[in-house]
């Protein structure tokens, strides 16, 4: 996978992938926050006082990175955002699993609660998570060298 | 020898103290950078919501606390126009039914169906002869079909939602109880098992 993103191509691919996916999955729960906010209170794990503000944040914040990413934007920041939302998401739905709650993950609009439908969402969010390091971690090793000074070995004349 | 030696594993160790420097260093901005933008679209999804028709309140509200409310502000509204709403009988429940008795219910027209789905999925396609009454505009549905459902409170009337999982029909079916009818079924495959069963279905224009 590491040596696939060398290829400027696929690299470009995988982040219009990305991006393309989080704006489908963003302009959803924007058109409905109702809806997505019911999602939320399913997993029962915020407040109530957070469960609106969180419907109507996230697809902001899921689209702006996502735009991001697509027009190469500060591509790393919107990369680590992607990486870390993955990260709570795949938290928030493994805690559902571990639970036993039927849980509507709401990612991609509602489906209604379901048990099954967990482990689906779960994968899909582990898969996306890991293009999104592998596309972070080669973006950030892409970023270092030219930014690092590079300090040679001092000869040091042997007696 | 010995000397150039250690000179050089010291400057290795500092090379890597640079270079962890400056992962971290990257990786701060970019997290800088991410809570910046974190920021900003917190406002601008506040900002946004005051411009929704009506905005999400900032508290949540349970769908079924939602319903609840919606119901009562019906039965207001009844009460001040016709006085005439047969309370809900203790007894009163929904019956969950099967595909085929609603197949045969929805053929032979004694029943209305009524789609607890938000409308927009009613107008893809929908159960033929159903009319939209979703969970979510249960207040604004219901006064629409008012015509058609108070005339008799004793009528067959069957409720379904998108599939086995979805709450919404058995919720708006409980509303409807509570509301005086009597009769209330609820098809718990929901339109999943009927577009699978390949039954007809119908198209809003």
């Amino acid at each position: 996978m590491n040596r696939l993103v060398e290829n400027r191509w696929i690299e470009s691919a995988l982040r219009w992938l990305l991006g393309g996916m989080f704006i489908y999955a963003g302009v959803v729960k924007f058109i409905s926050p109702q809806s997505f906010a019911d999602s939320i209170a399913t997993f029962r794990l915020l407040p109530p006082q957070g469960i609106n503000l969180l419907a109507l944040w996230l697809p902001v914040f899921e689209m702006t990175l996502a735009v991001s990413l697509v027009v190469n934007l500060a591509k790393k920041s919107a990369l680590l955002g992607i990486l870390l939302m993955t990260a709570v998401f795949a938290f928030a739905l493994a805690s559902a699993v571990a639970r036993g709650l039927p849980v509507d993950c709401g990612c991609f609009g509602g489906h209604g609660p379901s048990v099954s439908q967990n482990w689906v969402s779960l994968g899909r969010d582990l898969l996306l998570g890991g293009v999104a390091f592998v596309l972070y971690r080669h973006a950030l090793q892409k970023s270092l060298p030219a930014r690092t000074t590079v300090i040679g070995p001092r000869v040091v004349a042997s007696p | 020898m010995k000397s150039a030696l250690s000179v050089s594993s010291e400057e290795k160790k500092g090379r890597g103290e640079l270079s962890a420097f400056r992962w971290q260093h990257v990786i701060g901005t970019d997290l800088l950078r991410l809570g910046v933008l974190a920021t900003a679209c917190m406002c601008a999804a506040l900002v946004f919501n005051q411009l929704r028709e009506p905005p999400l309140s900032l508290t949540y509200v349970s769908k079924q606390s939602r319903l609840e409310q919606a119901v009562a502000r019906v039965v207001d509204s009844e009460d001040k126009s016709t006085e005439n709403i047969p309370p809900a009988t203790a007894t009163a429940t929904s019956q969950v039914i099967g595909l085929p008795e609603f197949q045969q219910l929805v053929q032979s027209k004694r029943v209305v169906v009524l789609d607890a789905r938000p409308e927009i999925f009613h107008r893809l396609g929908h159960v033929p002869g159903a009319l939209s009454l979703s969970r979510e505009a249960f207040e604004q549905d219901y006064a629409r079909w008012r015509s058609v459902l108070e005339p008799s409170r004793d009528q067959l009337v069957a409720v379904y939602c998108s599939s086995a999982s979805c709450e919404d029909s058995q919720m708006v079916a409980d509303a409807l109880v509570k509301l005086g009818y009597r009769h209330v079924l609820v098809f718990k495959g929901g339109w999943d098992e009927w577009t699978k069963a390949d039954l007809p279905e119908e198209k809003q224009q």
